[in-house]
């Protein structure tokens, strides 16, 4: 969000909230202010819990550049604080949809990080317009963890665009929000993923696949189980064949369990033992 | 710099409170330890609050020192030169009975989660236990019959996302264990909240940290649980034996006695002050002081071993500090500890602007003479966790409960006399039944609130009538965060516990009371109660999550309430022609002014639905409709905090968890509900409000209705309404 936007963001907030020190569990705008100034997530990020019930002209102003902070967070944490004031969140909302539509690379990342905070549902189509947009990976990324954030399987639509992005962190963020949508029936889309050329996708995968006890990516997880370079993505599609539970992958897992890795053989031995 | 040297420096710049450090043969409380070991992290300023177990950094390593003196001999023992453990950080770990295993909680690099990986010391061989790779697990301990117990954010219940904090915002820790050799993993039922750092007791059973939540319940407490995960109960913390707001890394001194740390919930890095908990009444035998007799709240008693050291989260002073941690070396009457402490601050805000972070040490501390003997502290390094490097007996293996033996697929939950109680006094015959609520937060689905209220989201599960010998029971559903309420024959709740517990598939827990006094013994009549007689009472135990909502909004068919649509039409057809936002006698009005600013708000009595307009008068509940506002109002702890100046008539009408309190419910005087609903018999003696007002009374369903709302919380939001 530009810096005119935001002004005037804040400004019609402003005008439609009378402004007590509301100060709900014991926060302030000054200790809001003052740990912001102290450059300490872990103090920032205290004072806007504490700031749960606080109401005040400056804790708008504040919260809302906190919704541009560079550390994700923080982020977090400041939509968190709106989606408790269902007005101010609506009125938000309104702007980070703006600006999705029109925004860089780094406000569209921080618009999506809100939406996602809110869990503003509603707004997964300006989310999926924002990500055809051809916005930058570190946007596409976080409007993928947006999707997964608000964890309704209408995101799976723009969790599969996620599956099918050029970059590697969107993939991984994408199958790994898969798992996690409310309902979620299975991973057949996430399958074709365990051949991905990029490690950290492949174990993501591996992980999703078992977690949501996908069969069909069974064969596929026997392979990677004994010949992925990868420790990370054997073990996880050691720990995966386990939860899928299928006798058919004891081979493989017998084979795994003599890997080189310590990240491997205790895992291969463990999920060997729970195949049905 | 190396890290002796540095330790000397920083002794000496810091001026502390020390004496000369101890060596191998002065026959003090470390006199017969060949060799400690401890976990080192690298320095950092994000460890969050007390809960939060995310913080990476790499570099974290488990280290021997021999012997246990400053000039000792500092030897790593996980994990130099494993593959696949460059990047590791290690957040907690244990050792085993026989001292030739260590367990440890590492994350292998930034996109990872933390797992479970098992040291063998005598090859420095490591394996991975076989753990959800998508879920974080840490704070493992060993349990007796070769198994691990542990947190994690892994779900015990298929296909539903794990609760978050109290706060709605952080997914939470949860109770799992599983066999050493990585199999059998099993996962506990859920609080609604945290449960964080398990210890093991000399008894075989657990002890925990619990953030217990629940309206204006917001704290850490000590609580005791066996390790298959069942028969939870309060150690310390509560009705009135608490210091301060959390109690957290406890450990064992002696049988009914634990050193823990106390502290904020926030930005004290996890540290605080060193207290010293006797859970049951004191004795002494060879210079050994227990407190394992009559344990129980009542009985509890503490000593605080840091006198100075804050018990909030302002910042501590220098030479003062906080402790990280702490392990007894004996059971003295004042005990030998190693400890882990900083100097300074220890508080995050101000370290963060002096561009600090703490340097936890670790030290051998005199707890009587108060005085820290300095071992090790790597400048670099959080020094954390030391213990002897040595075997110890290990507790009896306590066997799994027993089944409840009536449905082994649901919690049994009951009370032998539920008039018997430490915290309510209720009259003979006032008791009609127990109501029993399911507890969830906002992973769900919800916009991160339920309400104006500080109440999670509640659905009725069922309503267990109190049998003639006072006892009563019930089938739940296992592995829900559920809370109780003694109702009359009105409905409304008598008593509110207010916290949640739940069991796991199969488990009974069958009270003496409710609440009965934890200092005795409850005697039941001859023979079984009543209420096993009779059979328990089916409170949906085998209703997936997400049937547990109303199809009708009956006496016997309500189980959550949401206010637009359980609600507002009873207003929409009874009430709002006359309580309609236009001030006057019926519509009474009030103004905050914040004193500071000059500025104000007024609002007006208004039970018509829709959202409020703006424009009138949101002074901060936005977004919920006037009758919601005009009913529950501001969150009252927000308004018992707030420096604000109320003219007006301000009142909340409907009070969380307390309808015959609540002055809607008193007015409009609700009619009998149990055990037959009678529109002829009137819970109060006042003239109901349908009487002058002349609008058509509500029905029987319409007043419980009205009730169940106040009693579950005065929430906006429940399942039947939610957003998605």
């Amino acid at each position: 969000m530009n810096s005119m936007i935001r002004s005037f963001v804040v400004a019609a907030l402003l005008a439609t909230s009378v402004a007590p020190a509301w100060a709900g569990k014991g926060g302030s705008a000054g200790q809001i202010k003052s740990a912001v100034a102290s450059g300490s997530v872990d103090a920032i990020i205290a004072e806007i819990e504490r700031a749960e019930s606080l109401m005040c002209s400056e804790c708008i102003d504040v919260m809302t550049n906190l919704l541009d902070h560079s550390r994700y967070e923080v982020r977090e944490a400041a939509g968190w604080w709106f989606a408790k004031r269902p007005s101010l969140r609506l009125m938000m909302i309104d702007q980070m949809v703006s600006d999705l539509g029109s925004g860089t690379g780094v406000s569209v990342r921080n618009a999506a990080d809100f939406l996602g905070s809110v869990r503003a549902v509603d707004k997964l189509g300006a989310l999926t317009a924002a990500y055809d947009r051809g916005v930058s990976a570190e946007a596409r990324l976080a409007i993928v963890r947006a999707a997964g954030e608000i964890g309704s399987r209408s995101g799976n639509a723009l969790l599969l665009k996620g599956l099918a992005d050029a970059d590697a962190g969107v993939r991984t963020m994408a199958v790994a929000s898969w798992r996690d949508m409310s309902g979620q029936a299975g991973a057949a889309s996430v399958v074709a993923l365990l051949s991905d050329t990029d490690a950290g996708v492949r174990a993501q995968a591996a992980a999703t696949v078992g977690g949501l006890r996908e069969l069909s990516g069974r064969a596929r997880l026997e392979t990677l189980v004994v010949s992925d370079p990868e420790a990370t993505v054997r073990r996880n599609a050691a720990w995966a064949l386990g939860e899928l539970g299928q006798k058919e992958s004891a081979a493989a897992l017998d084979a795994a369990s003599g890997d080189a890795s310590p990240l491997v053989r205790g895992v291969a031995k463990a999920a060997r033992r729970s195949l049905r | 710099m190396v890290p002796k040297l540095a330790h000397a420096l920083i002794i000496a710049l810091a001026g502390l409170v020390v004496v000369p450090s101890c060596n191998s043969d002065d026959g003090g409380a470390l006199g017969d330890v060949k060799s400690l070991v401890f976990l080192q992290r690298p320095k950092r300023n994000e460890m969050g609050d007390i809960f939060q177990y995310t913080s990476y950094r790499p570099g974290g390593r488990i280290v021997e020192l021999s012997p246990p003196t400053a000039d000792g001999k500092l030897r790593v023992l996980c994990c130099d030169n494993i593959p696949g453990f460059e990047k590791v950080d290690i957040s907690g770990y244990d050792l085993s009975f026989d001292a030739t295993q260590m367990v440890f909680a590492g994350k292998l690099d930034g996109n990872q989660h933390y797992g479970l990986f098992v040291l063998t010391l005598a090859d420095g061989k490591v394996e991975q236990l076989r753990t959800d790779p998508q879920r974080d697990y840490v704070s493992p301990i060993f349990v007796p019959g070769n198994k691990i117990m542990f947190t994690t954010t892994a779900v015990v219940e298929p296909g539903a996302p794990q609760f978050r904090d109290e706060y709605e915002r952080g997914v939470t820790l949860q109770l799992g264990i599983i066999n050493s050799d990585g199999t059998g993993e099993e996962l506990g039922p859920r609080n609604l909240s945290h449960r964080v750092f398990p210890t093991l007791l000399s008894d075989g059973r657990v002890m925990i940290t619990q953030w217990d939540h629940l309206g204006q319940m917001n704290a850490g407490h000590l609580h005791i649980i066996r390790p298959d995960m069942t028969s939870l109960r309060e150690a310390f913390g509560k009705e009135s034996t608490g210091i301060t707001n959390s109690y957290l890394k406890a450990r064992e001194i002696s049988p009914g006695r634990v050193i823990a740390i106390g502290s904020s919930r926030d930005r004290t890095i996890q540290s605080g002050t060193l207290i010293d908990i006797r859970l049951g009444k004191p004795s002494t035998k060879d210079g050994v002081v227990s407190a394992e007799t009559d344990a129980a709240e009542a009985n509890a008693s503490y000593k605080i071993y840091s006198a100075n050291v804050p018990l909030g989260r302002e910042p501590s002073s220098p030479t003062v500090g906080r402790y990280y941690d702490a392990f007894p070396l004996n059971a003295k009457e004042f005990p030998d500890l190693l400890v882990s402490w900083s100097d300074g601050t220890v508080e995050s805000e101000t370290l963060g602007a002096a561009g600090l972070s703490a340097n936890f040490g670790i030290y051998l501390y005199d707890t009587k003479a108060q005085v820290r003997k300095p071992i090790w502290d790597d400048p670099e390094m959080w020094d954390l966790f030391a213990r002897p490097l040595q075997s110890r007996t290990a507790p009896p293996e306590i066997p799994a409960a027993a089944a409840n033996g009536i449905d082994n697929a649901a919690f049994m939950i009951g009370s032998i006399n539920v008039y018997s109680s430490s915290i309510a006094k209720f009259d003979a015959g006032s008791v009609y039944g127990v109501r029993v609520m399911e507890g969830f937060s906002s992973e769900e689905g919800f916009p991160r609130n339920f309400g104006s209220t500080m109440f999670e989201g509640h659905a009725q599960l069922g309503i267990s009538k109190v049998q003639n010998d006072n006892s009563w029971l019930a089938m739940v559903p296992p592995n829900v965060p559920i809370h109780l309420q003694a109702i009359d024959k009105f409905g409304m709740s008598l008593q509110n516990e207010p916290v949640w517990f739940s069991g796991k598939p199969g488990e009974a827990s069958v009270c003496g009371g409710c609440h009965e006094p934890r200092d005795r013994s409850q005697i039941p009549n001859p023979g079984v109660t009543d209420a096993f007689v009779v059979g328990p009472t089916q409170m949906m135990p085998h209703t997936p999550r997400a049937a547990r909502q109303s199809t009708t909004y009956t006496r016997d068919g309500i189980i959550g309430v949401p206010w637009d649509l359980a609600l507002q039409p009873i207003f929409n057809d009874k009430c709002v022609s006359c309580h309609n936002g236009v001030a006057g006698p019926a519509n009474p009005s009030y103004t905050i002014t914040d004193p500071a600013t000059g500025a104000s708000a007024t609002w007006v009595f208004d039970l018509r639905g829709g959202p409020v307009n703006l424009a009138v008068g949101d002074f901060m509940m936005d977004g919920y409709s006037a009758s919601y506002l005009s009913l529950a109002g501001p969150d009252p702890e927000a308004i018992e905090r707030a420096k604000v100046m109320i003219s007006g008539n301000f009142k909340v009408y409907m009070r969380p968890t307390d309808a015959r309190g609540s002055e809607v419910i008193r007015k409009l005087n609700p009619v009998l509900q149990f055990p037959e609903q009678n529109a002829g018999v009137r819970a109060f003696a006042t003239s109901p409000h349908s009487a002058s007002a002349g609008f058509t009374e509500l029905s029987p369903n319409e007043f419980y209705r009205m009730i169940l709302a106040a009693d579950m919380g005065a929430n906006f939001y429940s399942r039947e309404n939610k957003p998605q």
